[in-house]
């Protein structure tokens, strides 16, 4: 039988391989950006709809990414290379995200707890960037040079180009997508969601929780910091306010609204939502907002499963005619 | 004589928290909502005050009517939306956050974006000790106080506040007894709606007013409640505020703003870790 569950991320990359094939432009150059939130939000998802960790703390995963990968740049030229840049962003993402999650996952602290640190780590990451202005740029942000991919004098791939960068990030979150739906249809997804519907009966079975949220949430942290790194990298900038509170609600809203059960539908909410705010803001700033919320509210009530979920009912619906 | 000064700003910092985080205490407290909106209902509270005040009413008349406002807000919140999702907390989270960027939204239509200001009503400063005490922040001080007293005794000697705990105890058997949960579970939340919004006005003309300016508290409150104790009303509130106002002003004393933000973080998640119920509640609850 042919499982639609297994291949249905081939239309989505598909449907992106073609886009710098038929548009030219600025659509080119901004879609990455808007590619990389839907990573972001992927990153989100996986905790949140697996194990049922809701993180407010993904901006700043993202921010510590991006600024980190901006001033090994900045600071380290010798280190002109985006493997090891990009390794240690991963590493850092893991090691703040496991740091900050097993201290709290161990002691059994409730969910909504967990909410509220990872709140508080966003609120400290931004007025990181902000006070310590001399590393940072404070609220001016920090200009991240645009670097190629090299191998000793060799370039590997030349970034200066849009299309180039374009399938380089589309290529990244491929891969990204692949490993987070490895991860989920393995053994650790499955703990993660018997985590989800019931965490003392996993604990009775034997199963150190603890250990899987905190593994959980770094995998999500590093693949958030890798986001942040490659938006720094191509953005060539980034501001205190990508590490904010406010920054870290829209992820929520992406997620919410995408469909936090389903990596797919988080990467596809990120990218449309966050497409959509950017150029309906500059036409309707207040009002979009407003109706984002509004949007937010219905989801949650009335569609649990986002726009992932009605895919999903509609094709269901369809087999068993 | 430097003691005494700090001494005066750890007790002028804890009172403004407990004030702003007192809200939130209720609600969280006594009906286990995750407020996220709590800080949208300071917001609130302070765009309302400064709105009356440009009609020229009395300060203290505006604080009420501000109070009054938000509770309406939080009774029509509670009414179409959270009232059914009682039992699924994590949802009610989602939603009050859902609030908070709803009513952030229609803030900055209503209102504006700029900053506001708010004269505060008494101006000056008296002295005790050789030390400067801004007249108005220690009126709201007293008031703080005033405030919390007066609930408390609600809270356990009246009949309101036996029907509260008695609902908090065993919903279903309150419910059995003849106790309106729902209507029960409406006062609290306008209660703590209303003591928001009251908070929101005070603390008003001590900054400038924009739309995220209850954000600030957001998240202190939330510490506040927690490591204090979900539930104490009274002492949980000043012990979570003492702890959480203390350790900034000290830190902010020979460091800067983001190591005091932080070792109030820090601090407030390793209480935490250590005692997950608050210092209040016993260990093992």
């Amino acid at each position: 039988m042919f499982k639609y569950k297994k291949f249905n991320f081939i239309p989505i990359f598909v449907l992106l391989t073609f886009i710098p094939i038929i548009f030219k432009g600025y659509i080119v150059f901004i879609l990455p950006q808007y590619i990389l939130f839907g990573v972001l939000a992927m990153s989100l998802a996986f905790i949140w709809g697996n194990a049922g960790i809701l993180s407010f703390g993904q901006a700043s995963f993202f921010a510590i990414g991006g600024y980190t990968f901006g001033l090994l740049i900045k600071f380290f030229p010798v280190i002109n290379h985006f493997f090891l840049g990009s390794l240690i962003v991963i590493f850092l993402g893991f090691v703040v995200a496991v740091i900050t999650s097993y201290f709290l996952f161990s002691a059994g602290v409730k969910a909504t707890y967990f909410v509220l640190a990872t709140l508080a780590l966003s609120i400290l990451t931004e007025q990181l960037a902000v006070t310590k202005s001399t590393l940072t740029g404070g609220w001016n942000g920090l200009f991240v040079d645009r670097i190629n991919i090299k191998v000793g004098d060799f370039t590997l791939l030349d970034l200066s180009g849009d299309v180039n960068f374009f399938y380089l990030i589309l290529f990244i979150s491929l891969i990204t997508y692949l490993i987070l739906n490895y991860l989920e249809n393995n053994k650790i997804g499955k703990v993660l969601r018997g985590i989800r519907e019931n965490e003392n009966r996993m604990l009775a079975m034997g199963y150190k929780t603890s250990f899987y949220k905190t593994v959980a949430f770094g995998v999500s942290g590093s693949v958030a910091a890798l986001a942040g790194a490659l938006y720094a990298a191509h953005a060539s900038f980034i501001s205190p306010s990508i590490a904010g509170v406010l920054f870290s609600t829209e992820v929520v809203v992406w997620v919410a609204i995408g469909g936090r059960y389903s990596l797919l539908g988080a990467f596809a909410g990120g990218i449309i939502v966050s497409f959509l705010s950017n150029y309906l803001s500059t036409i309707t700033p207040q009002y979009w907002q407003l109706f984002l919320g509004i949007i937010f509210i219905v989801t949650i009530i009335f569609f649990k499963d986002g726009l992932a979920g009605i895919f999903k009912k509609r094709y269901e619906r369809n087999n068993i005619k | 004589m430097e003691f005494i000064g700090i001494s005066i700003d750890v007790f002028l910092i804890t009172s403004t928290l407990a004030l702003a985080a007192f809200g939130l205490a209720i609600i969280y407290g006594l009906i286990g909502v995750i407020n996220m909106g709590h800080g949208a209902m300071l917001t609130l509270g302070a765009y309302l005050t400064w709105y009356f005040m440009s009609l020229n009413i009395p300060f203290f008349l505006c604080i009420i009517f501000s109070g009054i406002g938000v509770a309406l807000v939080g009774i029509a919140l509670e009414h179409f939306i959270i009232r059914k999702f009682y039992d699924r907390p994590f949802d009610t989270l989602l939603l009050t956050w859902a609030f908070f960027l709803i009513t952030t939204e229609v803030i900055k239509i209503i209102f504006g974006t700029d900053f506001k200001n708010i004269e505060a009503p008494i101006a000056g400063a008296f002295e005790v000790f050789g030390v400067n005490i801004p007249a108005y922040r220690f009126l709201v001080c007293l008031f703080t106080i005033f405030l919390i007293t007066i609930s408390n005794i609600i809270f356990l000697k009246t009949d309101l506040g036996i029907k509260i705990r008695a609902l908090i105890q065993n919903k279903e058997v309150a419910g059995l007894m003849g106790l309106d949960i729902n209507l029960t579970y409406k006062a609290v939340f306008c209660f703590g709606s209303f003591m928001a919004g009251i908070a929101g006005g005070l603390i008003a003309p001590m900054l400038s007013i924009d739309p995220y300016m209850g954000n600030i508290y957001l998240v202190r409150s939330f510490f506040v409640v927690i490591v204090g104790g979900v539930g104490h009303l009274l002492s949980g509130t000043v012990i979570g505020s003492f702890l959480i106002g203390g350790t900034e002003t000290l830190f902010a004393i020979f460091s800067d703003q983001v190591v005091s933000q932080a070792s109030v973080f820090l601090l407030a998640i390793v209480l935490l870790r250590l005692r997950p119920n608050g210092i209040m509640n016993k260990k093992d609850v």
